[in-house]
């Protein structure tokens, strides 16, 4: 697995410039309670080049809006609506209520 | 001016095997927009595998995420966990691995298509193939010792080897079941009341399934080549085993119902291959080493690509582990077949999408 560490402000603007949906195909968001911060995950694999997966990887706070990648991968919103409500972060334009009721307190996957 | 009307389709609904809900927006009875939910069942597995449970428990308690492909899941976890061990299994191991997860790919693709029958208001057919899939449960049964569930593979290898009268009743049934998918393939690709109900139904271009990262055989049904087993030869052999991908064109159900068929073929020849090319010795590699770093895995599942993640700090307790299901992926994917298709070929879509909601929420 290929790691590549990013600010979460380059986030989008680099996975952009990666992401060519004829060559890679994108995986999931996941998201590691890391205690004093959340890190969130993009996988991707590569048709071109079969078994290699990339993950792009950023820290942010708790409470910090995560840029969405819709923009440049569409079918990211379910990943996307996943971790806000399994890890309870907020993430650009993503709903709750996609994997639990919309009205659930809490976020299942945070350590605290 | 269009008159419009949202109708509910589950979380309880007659042709949903599943507790998911549709939101189908209708313009008449033509499908214009569609919303989807799939938040009914989730149970905190992943949350349990990193606190309730020490590492090498976790392989049983992640086959209870699904009944169907319990196998796909605890094979993924249990290489995610060897890569974070270190830990190289044997050869024997890697072909047994394979057996089971063939076996299983044909009860489950044979379930979905009973399931597209009986949707497509063909019952006979839905009996027909369900009684058909009886031979590959009495086989999971005599290899593992359960229907379901199998608790087959385990950090290190497998749970049990394979008895050589086994092996015998494997080749014995599959000659039996040869015919029986040759007679399926036949109806499924010439009745006509069926191709009503299935040709042309619940297309997804070969774009669509590419730009929306579908996986499976909703993916290979449009043509796109997505098998992760053609990508995993470092983790299983697949290719020594015979491994061929099955590409349709149209993307619509029938597609879908062939890509499912002909997947049927090429597992019996995997499994025939591996048992006449079985490799002797052990089936478990030991060691007494903790997780350590972070590992992904990917596996192809009968409804497509299962993905692993898993994160060790040298404890018996993992960090973090990460579990998405194919069915998670090909949402994306489902929403769009629905636009533009008739209300009434909405059950037979839902079938050909083979959804697995215990998968998708854990």
């Amino acid at each position: 697995m290929k790691r590549i560490d990013l600010p979460l402000d380059k986030v989008v603007e680099e996975i952009g410039k990666f992401y060519r949906y004829d060559e890679h195909h994108f995986i999931v968001i996941n998201a590691v309670d890391l205690g004093d911060a959340i890190e969130v995950q993009w996988f991707f694999s590569n048709y071109v080049a079969p078994g290699e997966v990339t993950m792009f990887a950023a820290k942010a706070d708790a409470s910090q809006l995560i840029p969405s990648i819709t923009r440049v991968v569409p079918s990211a919103w379910v990943a996307e609506a996943e971790l806000v409500d399994l890890m309870g972060i907020n993430i650009e334009n993503a709903k709750k209520g996609f994997v639990l009721e919309e009205d659930f307190e809490g976020a299942p996957l945070r350590k605290k | 001016m269009a008159t419009y009307y949202d109708i509910p389709v589950g979380a309880q609904h007659i042709s949903l095997l599943e507790p998911l809900h549709f939101k189908l927006t209708t313009e008449n009875e033509k499908i214009v927009d569609v919303e989807a939910n799939v938040g009914y069942v989730h149970r905190g597995i992943e949350k349990a595998c990193t606190t309730k449970f020490k590492f090498r428990q976790v392989s049983f308690v992640i086959g209870r995420i699904c009944g169907l492909c319990s196998i796909s899941h605890t094979t993924a976890y249990s290489q995610v966990a060897e890569k974070l061990l270190n830990l190289e299994i044997p050869l024997r191991a890697k072909y047994l691995r394979i057996l089971v997860l063939e076996l299983d790919r044909i009860h489950s693709h044979m379930l979905c298509l009973s399931h597209v029958a009986e949707n497509s208001g063909f019952e006979a057919l839905f009996m027909r193939t369900m009684k058909d899939r009886e031979i590959s449960m009495e086989l999971l049964e005599a290899v593992c010792g359960n229907r379901v569930q199998y608790d087959y593979s385990i950090v290190g290898g497998v749970a049990r080897d394979l008895r050589p009268e086994v092996a015998q009743m494997i080749l014995t049934r599959l000659k039996e079941l040869r015919p029986k998918i040759d007679d399926l393939i036949d109806i499924f690709q010439n009745n006509w009341s069926l191709s009503l109900k299935n040709k042309g139904i619940g297309a997804i271009s070969f774009e669509d399934a590419m730009r929306l990262n579908a996986v499976g055989p909703l993916a290979r049904a449009a043509g796109v080549p997505v098998d992760v087993r053609n990508d995993t030869e470092d983790l299983l052999p697949w290719k020594q085993v015979g491994f061929e991908m099955v590409l349709e064109n149209g993307g619509d159900v029938h597609a879908r119902n062939m890509v499912r068929l002909r997947e049927l073929l090429v597992s019996m020849k995997i499994i025939e291959n591996v048992i006449q090319g079985l490799p002797e010795g052990p089936i478990v590699a030991e060691t007494k080493a903790l997780p350590e770093g972070e590992a992904v895995v990917r596996l192809e599942a009968p409804r497509g690509e299962l993905f692993h993640y898993a994160k060790g700090n040298k404890t018996q307790y993992l960090e973090r582990l990460k579990v998405k299901a194919p069915t998670f992926s090909n949402i994306p994917a489902f929403v769009e077949m629905f636009k533009g298709n008739e209300y009434a070929s909405a059950p037979a879509i839902i079938a050909s999408y083979d959804p697995c909601l215990s998968c998708t929420a854990r």
